[in-house]
């Protein structure tokens, strides 16, 4: 076995290392740990699809990993034994960039750092997902469709996600969406003038809606192509404070609906509060500070005539806001526009922010419809209390999507990994919290973990038709197996 | 073969006896000739086979129980509901037409931009009843008699509006969809129960296989009922409509205004399209009425906006010299409308045409600047209602070449296929002699922008067999440049490896002739695996591109 996966990437991307095989036997979630039996990094899709076709001749189990460690999903932790963990990280290229067709191509180890600042060389942005862990992979962020901040530009629910290179489990690769009809050669491609922009297809199916949301159990993906915005010349960020969430609703559905703001969100208390707090002093105070509920709304302008384009949405988002009783601001007790806009914008430090205030924390998401999310988040604090869980540190986020006909909404809650107590109610409130999230209605798009159960248990027929395309893909379920199966 | 009478008997219990027909004269009526309407596979001279019967189902149970019977006699079955194309018939002689014109519900969610349609809820229908709420919807090019669901979970499904709002696969929100093998899946947040809101998941979406790039036209079974994202309609309740047919015009106050820019050469038109792409200034954009040709368009506007002119006006016409000025003036144009949602947004968005000119440029067009002219073409563009002018000139056309994708490979070329079509018009008589450029199309297939979407309209005589021929050759010429320029399919030829000249289906070895030799042929291997799993018994036809997966290399 060794052998063989030495022969493939060589001998210094392989490794069996007891300390290595245990840093991935675990993550920061509740997800039961188990150790890995290799680590191997290849370094480019010739070697993924050497490694898949092994996996398949010896029916090893192949986890692909690109972001850096810590994780928190529970996605990379192997399932069952003898899995091999793809480590992507070291394929990190950013194969191109054109200006004129705001496109980018980039590798599973590309982080949004070292995306971002190659971008802005060109006059060009990506679409973030908030403040994104600084090792964050982009293409494992938009192939498990993270939400983004600009809803309104997010036209395809794949936004920004077009194109990519995908090795199928059963070993066979091929290109997606555009980049599917021209030969399989990317190089080739770019030649011809050829930029993967059309993300559907490539023919009468979408075969990247066979990957996204997959937690790598259907294939890996080795490129993917990006839509990217202008770089702004002008960005501006405005708060819109609110004792409770309902009172922001009618204001965000008026800003959605007639497309203005760059970037829309809501959050509580405890939510801004760790994204801005550079210590738990500092998020404690801020909770103190903090009104009750925020919506960020950011204004940007690029190359046409920016100044009129910012000024003009300013007043007339500052208009709706008045109409809905709300007020639209620069800055509110706790925090400015700017400092929100700033770290929701950028890369995490090193130490990811989620962790600042207790040092682990568990999430909650799934996707709703905004008039919605009141009654999850009031189901929330009564579990909450239920289990004795402190109410003031559940961190909540609804971000729309896919230009507001959905929000993913998000509860954060923080515990201390030193502390058995908090960590068995931290688990506890998840583990409940998640089915009754699930019991009035919510949406576990990406179902990561338990989710899995719960989601796929609610819905036979879409299950039953996703293990035969598994079967088609994956027929031998080496890819990250025992994800997205009802256990 | 004729159905049997245990089969015919089962039907009819499904449906009733009032909701389905094996009378020759209707069953007849379902029939298409490919000689006109976007068969896509180019001028033919056959009709597309006789269905043994045509069944009209009520609702996804009685859909189902339809499919389940074809499944067990082995079936053919194709559902189509306006029947704008060829792909909604059927192609082999043992097969029933399911026409889904009695399902035609519009639901609207409004604070969420929604609509829940139905097959019959054609596009006017829907725009109507989202306009009453400050709503509208994508309606592509196909026009607003047409099915939305057809569009958007059927075929291509993009317009003059998808670069404001998406082209049909983007708008595709959860799908209720009846398989072949006669099983109902729900996509997305609607499989669980939770809403129409997400199409996609849970984990990877079956969505994708429900379409691509394009639908698989009515080759994976019937959806019954799909929700569509809308999008802000900042206008009226309902269209103020003014004028006699065709020519109605629609006054939609200050906040809307249409103009056709025009541009000295095709990189300035580029560039300016590039910086409507890269801003969220347009609420359409498109190349609309050089569908009448290069030459004629200034004076057909005129017709077709009089109702006292016809098309015999038009040699008069053309000799106008402001009509030449005009003619001349928008030979390298686009229309677009835009729309404020604010008196501030819309300053905004005239000062941002203006810049766009500026710097290109640019000019606005006098003629349609005209009261009358401005608002006929503001109607015709936000509604789509006047996919009759296609049809003016010969009686039939089809869309060829297809200089879809970069507009800035696009550029490089455009002229070289104008004078191809020049030469042919001035050549033979097979089709109009229009000026050679009747590109039109969309300035954007995508939301945002990105990737246009062209066809050069080409009017032939479909009662005319030399006219047919000889439009067939062209179109045959054509895909040759475009192969050398690397363009694909002709426009016209999109459906040609998916039926037959004849209207009949292709077998599979037929199929795996064709795809084997395909840039990428693991994608039609897929396709066939993925048929094999919800179509095991093949029963929709051969739109659906499938190669047998041994045959890839």
């Amino acid at each position: 076995m060794k052998e063989k996966l030495i022969e493939i990437v060589g001998k210094e991307n392989f490794s069996d290392n007891a300390e290595i095989l245990e840093s991935f036997s675990k993550d920061q979630s509740f997800a039961k740990s188990m150790k890995p039996w290799f680590v191997v990094k290849p370094a480019n899709s010739v070697q993924v699809q050497g490694l898949v076709k092994w996996a398949n001749e010896t029916r090893t189990p192949l986890i692909p990993v690109s972001s850096g460690a810590p994780h928190f999903k529970g996605d990379t932790v192997p399932s069952v034994p003898q899995s091999v963990i793809v480590d992507l990280s070291g394929m990190n290229k950013i194969i191109n960039i054109s200006r004129q067709q705001r496109m980018a191509i980039v590798e599973p180890g590309v982080t949004y750092g070292q995306l971002q600042a190659a971008l802005a060389k060109e006059g060009l942005t990506l679409s973030t997902s908030l403040a994104p862990r600084a090792n964050k992979s982009v293409l494992t962020s938009v192939l498990e469709m993270e939400p983004r901040l600009n809803c309104i530009h997010q036209f395809n629910y794949t936004e920004p996600l077009r194109c990519c290179e995908v090795t199928w489990g059963d070993g066979n690769q091929l290109f997606t969406g555009e980049a599917g009809n021209g030969p399989k050669d990317l190089q080739k491609q770019l030649e011809a003038e050829k930029f993967q922009v059309q993300s559907n297809g490539p023919n009468m199916m979408d075969l990247l809606r066979m990957v996204i949301q997959a937690q790598g159990s259907m294939g890996i993906v080795t490129w993917v192509s990006l839509k990217c915005e202008l770089l702004p010349s002008i960005k501006r960020m405005y708060l819109v404070p609110a004792k409770k969430s309902v009172d922001l609703e009618d204001f965000v559905y008026k800003v959605i609906k007639v497309r203005f703001s760059d970037k829309l969100y809501v959050m509580n208390k405890a939510y801004l509060a760790n994204l801005l707090g550079e210590n738990s002093e500092k998020i404690v105070k801020l909770k103190k500070d903090l009104p009750n509920w925020v919506a960020a709304v950011g204004i940007s302008g690029d190359i046409l005539l920016p100044e009129l384009k910012v000024r003009s949405q300013e007043k007339d988002i500052e208009d709706f806001a008045k109409e809905c009783g709300v007020h639209f601001l620069s800055k509110v007790p706790g925090a400015t526009g700017e400092e929100v806009l700033t770290k929701s914008i950028n890369p995490s430090d090193e130490k990811y922010w989620k962790q600042t205030y207790k040092g682990s924390f568990q999430d909650i998401f799934f996707i709703t419809t905004l008039d919605k999310t009141s009654i999850f988040i009031e189901a929330m604090y009564e579990l909450a209390i239920e289990e004795g869980y402190p109410t003031e540190d559940i961190g909540v986020y609804i971000q729309p999507q896919h230009m507001g006909t959905s929000v993913h909404l998000e509860f954060n809650l923080p515990y201390n990994p030193e502390d058995s107590k908090e960590v068995n109610k931290a688990k506890e409130l998840y583990t409940k919290a998640s089915k009754k999230m699930s019991q009035l209605g919510g949406y576990y798009a990406r179902p990561y973990d338990i989710w899995a159960n719960i989601q796929l248990n609610k819905d036979a027929k879409s299950y039953n038709i996703l293990k035969q395309l598994k079967n088609i893909f994956d027929p031998n379920d080496i890819m990250n197996t025992g994800k997205l199966t009802l256990k | 073969m004729a159905l049997s009478r245990e089969i015919y008997q089962a039907l009819e219990d499904i449906v009733g006896k009032r909701n389905i027909s094996e009378d020759i004269g209707v069953c007849e009526t379902y029939r298409s000739i490919p000689s006109q309407s976007s068969a896509h596979y180019g001028p033919s001279e056959h009709w597309t086979p006789l269905p043994q019967a045509v069944i009209m189902p009520g609702s996804t149970e009685e859909v189902q129980n339809i499919i389940r019977i074809c499944n067990k006699y082995g079936i053919e079955f194709k559902a189509s509901t306006t029947f704008w194309a060829t792909m909604g018939y059927i192609g082999s002689d043992y097969a029933i037409q399911l026409d889904m014109r009695r399902m035609k519900s519009v639901e609207i969610d409004v604070k969420n931009m929604t609509a829940i349609v139905e097959p019959f809820a054609v596009a006017a229908t829907v725009q109507a009843e989202a306009m009453k709420v400050g709503l509208n919807l994508n309606i592509p090019g196909v026009g607003c008699s047409s099915s939305t669901l057809a569009s958007t979970a059927g075929w291509a499904g993009f317009g003059p509006a998808s670069i404001f709002m998406g082209a049909s696969p983007e708008n595709l929100l959860s799908a209720e969809w009846v398989l072949p093998n006669g099983e109902v899946l729900r996509t997305g947040s609607l499989g669980s129960g939770d809403g129409w809101f997400c199409g996609e998941g849970p984990g990877p979406s079956t969505r994708g296989i429900l379409r691509g790039i394009f639908g698989p036209a009515g080759s994976m079974g019937v959806c019954t009922k799909i929700a569509v994202r809308l999008h802000p309609w900042p206008g009226p309740a309902d269209f103020p409509t003014r004028g006699t047919i065709p020519a109605y015009k629609a006054d939609m106050g200050d906040n809307f205004k249409c103009y056709t820019l025009c541009f000295p050469d095709w990189q300035s038109w580029a560039r300016s399209v590039q910086y409507f792409h890269e801003s969220d200034v347009l609420y359409i954009g498109h190349r609309q009425f050089t569908m009448f040709g290069r030459n004629l368009k200034a004076a057909m506007l005129r017709i077709i906006t009089d109702p006292d002119k016809q098309l015999c006006d038009l040699p008069t016409l053309l000799e106008d010299e402001e009509i030449k000025k005009q003619n001349e003036s928008m030979k390298l144009d686009y229309q677009i409308v835009i729309a404020g949602m604010t008196e501030r947004d819309m300053e905004y968005k005239e000062k941002a045409v203006d810049e766009i000119l500026a710097q290109t440029g640019g000019w606005k067009n006098e003629m349609m600047l005209e009261k009358d002219m401005h608002d006929f073409a503001l109607l015709y563009l936000l509604r789509l209602g006047h996919k009759n002018l296609n049809y003016v000139m010969c009686g039939a056309y089809e869309g060829t070449f297809g200089l879809s994708g970069n507009v800035w490979k696009t550029i490089q070329v455009v002229e070289d296929a104008v004078k191809i079509k020049r030469d042919w018009e001035i050549n033979y008589d097979h089709i109009a002699a229009t000026g050679g450029d009747s590109a039109m199309g969309g300035t954007s297939a995508l939301g945002g922008g990105g990737w246009t979407g062209w066809e050069f309209f080409t009017n032939f005589d479909a009662y005319d067999k030399e006219s047919v021929r000889g439009t067939c050759k062209f179109i045959d010429g054509n895909q040759e440049f475009q192969t050398k320029h690397g363009f694909g399919p002709d426009f016209c030829r999109w459906n040609a490896d998916v039926r037959h000249m004849n209207g009949y289906n292709y077998t599979q070895e037929e199929h795996d002739e064709i795809f084997k030799n395909a840039p990428q042929p693991l994608v039609y291997a897929y396709q066939y695996k993925i048929r094999e799993v919800v179509n095991p018994n093949n029963l929709c036809g051969s739109y659906l591109r499938t190669l047998t997966p041994s045959k890839a290399k």
